[in-house]
């Protein structure tokens, strides 16, 4: 599968990506607007991402900010719910408010950081990613 | 990072609404377990709690609490739709009470950072063969069956983050030799390295590799380094390359001295933010701050090296509940004591008292503060209340668990459950309660009902619960209509093991026999059952009462049933008092056991023979002590008519005490006397006084007792 | 002393009094009560304050002459003198409270008059002798005689001087509030 990795915190990515690249191939991307751009291109380009994976601290977007964008844009280019991205949502930032809003903005998953390897992947599991 | 956002965490909320449903739960199943079925309400009631809790632990991933609460969803869903007759109640009850102790020992789990690994496998059967029952009862009684509840899978997952347990704090200094080249390089080559292993790493200086001058600070300064790893002291170490450094210092942090240590590496200091494009975006939505998160409130302004990252934007927070550490409000509550005793310095300051000073205005100012001071007291307090509702609630379980088990049938009765006390109380009074419960329902009730009805009284027990608010105390009665106690045995039994004094029987009072079981190591029942006595028990009761300035009152009548009642302070922390003097020592006295103070000629006094005095007020004589002799205090008014009598009731027994002086009438911060110094009968604790003296405050009961075992 | 104290070092105060002694090793606060001359390890004491006024508590021992408010703490004083069951004296303006901490309890002592601040190295410190019944006495307390020019400082153990047991009933009620 395609997956795409926005994390700015340099251990964080590492990890990530490491973790991810048992499942697929995996973009890292440092900041939230070069994450959109990146879904932006994969779409373009006839081949979307299976999941991505947002850090919510980043420079220039946020990743509540990416998973808004990524949705308005599937809602415009009218992608059916079952074809969308998965999102999941990784950050340190646990308070019910914030999980919340995600979930109505409307990611998949929401994986507090530190992150339980193996409760992520029940979930892929469970999204039908693997 | 996360302690910038300590508002409550994702399964925070999960464990308190759970918690709550669960709560909710219980109140429906005790207040109905005695009733033929549940009505409509309750059974949707219950279906939606066990829905919402389904639901939640889903979307959490709890799955055996998720395949539990669905299950007992599943049978509410037939009870629901169907309505069929002869549900046997009782095993119900059993299974909704069996699923409720389930999810609340999981839920524990999880309170304690543990991993619900709980074995849902036979509930979750036995809720299955109930179910398969339960739905052959609804074919018997031909009601047309519902179609099958169907669940929907969450599609949303929460991943609640690996417990931070197992991380290490370390403080790394590494000190370079003098000679060393580059010396910034090598820093940053050991950041680089432990990057691969940390969870947190902060440094200073922090431009190693933007300014080159910071080589020449870490040479003559050290290059330090916080980190927070889940990898042990020799794994970070054997990372580092020791190479040119003189010497490593290798520390290991408590997680505080971590939080401490965060301060000294300027984690808390926000800077400046530097012009930067997502700054600027959300300047526009300042109204909306108020609503909580949004997208874009968390765009990082810049990272910079070596700290932790900067929001761009101020996380606003508002929430119409907290939740607040108790220590904080504890922390609170002394402040506003030290408030209290301080504002007293200040009003009744002997500056103020040079005579022909012009004081309206100061006056005016004071009364003013001292209406906030007020204010504020009475709302801390009133933050610090809780309702008994939740403690009443554990103890209709108890009789519930324990009554069926032993056999007996009883019906428990409560009584004021919105009774509010302090939030320490609560906590001092829950076991004692429970032991008292425990007692009434195992030695109270008899075991056998045709011994109740052979006295008249109804075959099943009462047992009544009973909390009210009186003067200042709260009752809390545990009363049933049992056995009652027996004086003789109790007599007989404290006699055989050496616990009093040997005199016949008829020298000691009701009250005092009743007190025998409160001694160290009496149990009036020969056998332990599992449910109470192990001859450990009451004494330990009366110990946790007294230590918040409680006690038990215990009345019984044989064959009619026993009453033990905790008398508890509503709060420990303030009281009303009036500052007396007596030589020179200064005495505080609660304003609530004062009767009432008169004068008193030496004609009212009466003098036994035995040295004792009594005073004759309106023809009534009351115990008489003069404070100055009992506490040896010199420089004091011996002469009953230069004095004043102050009355004191307490428990309907008064005595009469001699003072020199009314000083004030004012609130008192009470203070522990340090634990150095011996506890003395008669006094219960000391205050500050606004002029920075100490005061001992008087404890009625104490005095009274003292009074009484002198004679 | 220091290795005393490792013994003892069970409990986050002492280890925190023995990284404290590193600076202070040696040092003593020596004060006069008689004729004598007293010292106490300076790890244990948090400040000197003057004489002031005390609240007496009745019913307890000679010694413990009551209570002090310390900004706002209140903390127990006792006498030395009539701690070590010597005449009692009149306070005068010399007289001061060393206040000392020991294991988290803070005690006021009474003295006479302070001395000095002395460093005194450990091999100038000679055990106690025991011979007399009155030295004897003061075994209880004193842990070692250091000689300083032609004095001689008796060096007090503060926890002893608290009495062993006093403190343990007290950090026992301690204990036990807390944990109920």
């Amino acid at each position: 599968m395609k997956i795409l990795l926005a994390e700015d915190d340099f251990a964080s990515r590492k990890f990530m990506d490491k973790q991810l690249s048992r499942y697929g191939e995996c973009d890292v991307m440092v900041d939230g607007e070069e994450a959109v751009d990146a879904f932006m291109m994969a779409l373009e380009d006839g081949e979307p991402y299976d999941l991505a994976c947002l850090d919510v601290m980043m420079p220039v977007m946020d990743g509540y900010q990416v998973l808004k964008a990524i949705r308005d844009i599937e809602a415009q280019k009218g992608i059916p719910k079952s074809k969308r991205v998965k999102v999941i949502m990784t950050t340190a930032l646990n308070d019910e408010r914030n999980v919340k809003m995600a979930f109505e903005l409307g990611c998949e998953a929401y994986a507090g950081k530190p992150i339980d390897v193996e409760k992520f992947e029940k979930v892929l599991t469970k999204l039908g990613l693997i | 990072m996360a302690e910038e956002f300590n508002t409550e965490s994702m399964l925070d909320m999960f464990l308190y609404e759970s918690g709550q449903l669960l709560e909710k739960l219980e109140g429906i199943i005790l207040e109905k377990q005695d009733a033929d079925c549940f009505d409509d309400a309750d059974i949707n009631e219950i279906f939606r709690v066990m829905h919402t809790i389904k639901g939640s632990s889903g979307v959490l991933m709890y799955e055996n609490i998720t395949k539990v609460t669905h299950k007992l969803e599943d049978v509410f869903y037939y009870l629901r739709e169907s309505h069929p007759d002869d549900v046997p109640h009782m095993e119900l009850v059993e299974k909704v009470l069996a699923v409720s102790d389930f999810v609340t020992a999981e839920l524990d789990k999880l309170k304690n950072g543990d991993t619900p690994d709980g074995d849902e496998k036979q509930l979750v059967e036995d809720l299955d063969e109930f179910l398969g029952r339960l739905k052959g009862e609804i074919k018997k009684q031909g009601i047309e069956m519902p179609q099958a509840n169907r669940h929907v899978e969450p599609t949303q997952f929460y991943i609640t983050p690996v417990a931070g347990d197992d991380s290490h704090f370390y403080r790394i200094s590494i000190h370079y030799r003098s000679d060393t080249q580059m010396s910034n390089l090598r820093a940053y080559s050991a950041t680089y390295a432990l990057k691969e292993v940390a969870e947190d790493l902060l440094y200073t200086p922090d431009d190693i590799l933007s300014n080159e001058a910071s080589s020449d600070v870490i040479v003559a300064e050290g290059f330090h380094m916080l980190l927070q790893t889940k990898s042990s002291k020799e794994e970070v170490i054997a990372l580092i390359d020791s190479s040119e450094a003189e010497e490593i210092n290798f520390d290991e942090l408590s997680k505080e001295e971590y939080g401490r240590a965060l301060g000294e590496f300027g984690r808390e200091e926000p800077e400046p933010a530097p012009a930067q494009p997502a700054a600027a975006k959300d300047d526009g939505n300042k109204e909306a701050k108020k609503e909580g998160p949004k997208p874009g409130d968390y765009v990082v302004k810049t990272k910079e090296a070596g700290k932790g990252k900067t929001l761009a934007k101020n996380q606003p927070k508002q929430q119409s509940i907290i939740s607040v550490n108790v220590e904080k409000m504890d922390a609170l509550m002394d402040l506003i004591g030290e408030l209290v005793i301080a504002e007293a310095v200040v009003l009744q300051n002997p500056d103020l008292k040079v005579p022909g000073l012009e004081l309206s205005n100061f006056q005016k100012a004071s009364g003013q503060l001292s209406k906030i001071t007020t204010e504020l007291q009475e709302v801390i307090m009133s933050m610090r209340m809780m309702p008994l509702t939740n403690v009443f609630q554990k103890m209709k379980r108890i009789v519930f668990d324990v009554s069926r088990k032993l056999g007996k049938d009883i019906e428990l009765e409560v009584i004021g459950e919105n009774t509010e006390v302090d939030k320490n109380i609560i906590e001092h009074i829950t076991d004692p309660l429970m032991h008292l419960v425990r007692n009434s329902v195992d030695h109270g009730i008899e075991e056998d009902p045709a011994d109740r009805t052979a006295v008249g009284k109804p075959a099943k027990g009462k047992i009544t619960l009973e909390a009210k608010n009186e003067g200042g105390k709260v009752y809390i009665s545990v009363k049933d209509d049992g056995k009652g106690l027996n004086k003789d045995k109790l007599y007989q039994k404290a006699l055989d093991k050496g616990l009093i004094e040997n005199k016949p029987i008829n020298e000691f009072s009701d009250k005092e026999i009743f007190r025998f079981i409160t001694l160290p190591g009496f149990s009036t029942k020969e056998e332990v059952t599992e449910y109470s006595g192990r001859g450990v028990g009451m004494d330990v009761v009366v110990k946790n009462i007294q230590s918040i300035s409680g006690r038990l009152d215990i009345s019984s009548v044989e064959f009619e049933g026993s009453e033990m009642t905790l008398v508890i302070p509503l709060t420990l922390a303030i009281i009303n008092g009036i500052v007396v003097q007596v030589g020179n020592s200064p005495f505080v006295i609660e304003t609530a056991s004062i009767k009432e103070f008169v004068r008193v000629g030496e004609d009212d006094l009466i003098h036994e023979p035995s040295g004792e005095e009594y005073i004759v007020l309106r023809g009534e004589c009351y115990p008489f002590i003069r404070l100055n002799e009992r506490y040896d205090l010199p420089d004091s008014i011996n002469k009953i008519e230069e004095g004043i009598i102050v009355v004191l009731e307490h428990e309907g027994s008064q005595v009469c005490v001699l003072i020199d002086k009314l000083l004030q009438e004012q609130e008192i911060v009470v203070k522990p006397i340090p634990p150095y110094v011996r506890k003395v009968k008669g006094l219960s604790g000391c205050t500050q006084l606004g002029d920075g003296s100490i005061a001992l405050i008087l404890d009625i009961a104490g005095l009274l007792m003292h009074d009484g075992e002198r004679r | 002393m220091a290795e005393e104290l490792l013994k003892k070092a069970e409990t986050d105060e002492t280890e925190e009094l023995l990284e404290e002694d590193d600076s202070q090793k040696g040092m003593f606060m020596t004060f006069q009560t008689g004729k004598e001359f007293f010292g106490i390890s300076i790890s244990y004491v948090n400040e000197i304050i003057a004489m002031q006024p005390i609240a007496a508590i009745p019913e307890v021992e000679d010694y413990v002459k009551g209570l002090i408010n310390l900004r706002g703490k209140i903390i127990p004083v006792i006498d030395v003198r009539v701690r070590f069951k010597m005449e009692p004296c009149e306070y005068t303006d010399r007289t001061c409270i060393i206040v000392i901490d020991v294991k988290s309890t803070m005690i006021g002592l009474i003295v006479e008059r302070l001395a000095d601040v002395d460093t005194i190295a450990e091999d100038s410190i000679a055990p106690p002798p025991s011979l007399g019944r009155k030295e004897h006495e003061h075994n209880k307390y004193v842990y070692g005689l250091a000689r300083t020019g032609d004095t001689v400082t008796l060096l007090l153990d503060p926890e002893k001087l608290i009495k062993q047991d006093d403190i343990m009933t007290a950090m026992e009620e301690v204990r036990k509030e807390e944990q109920s």
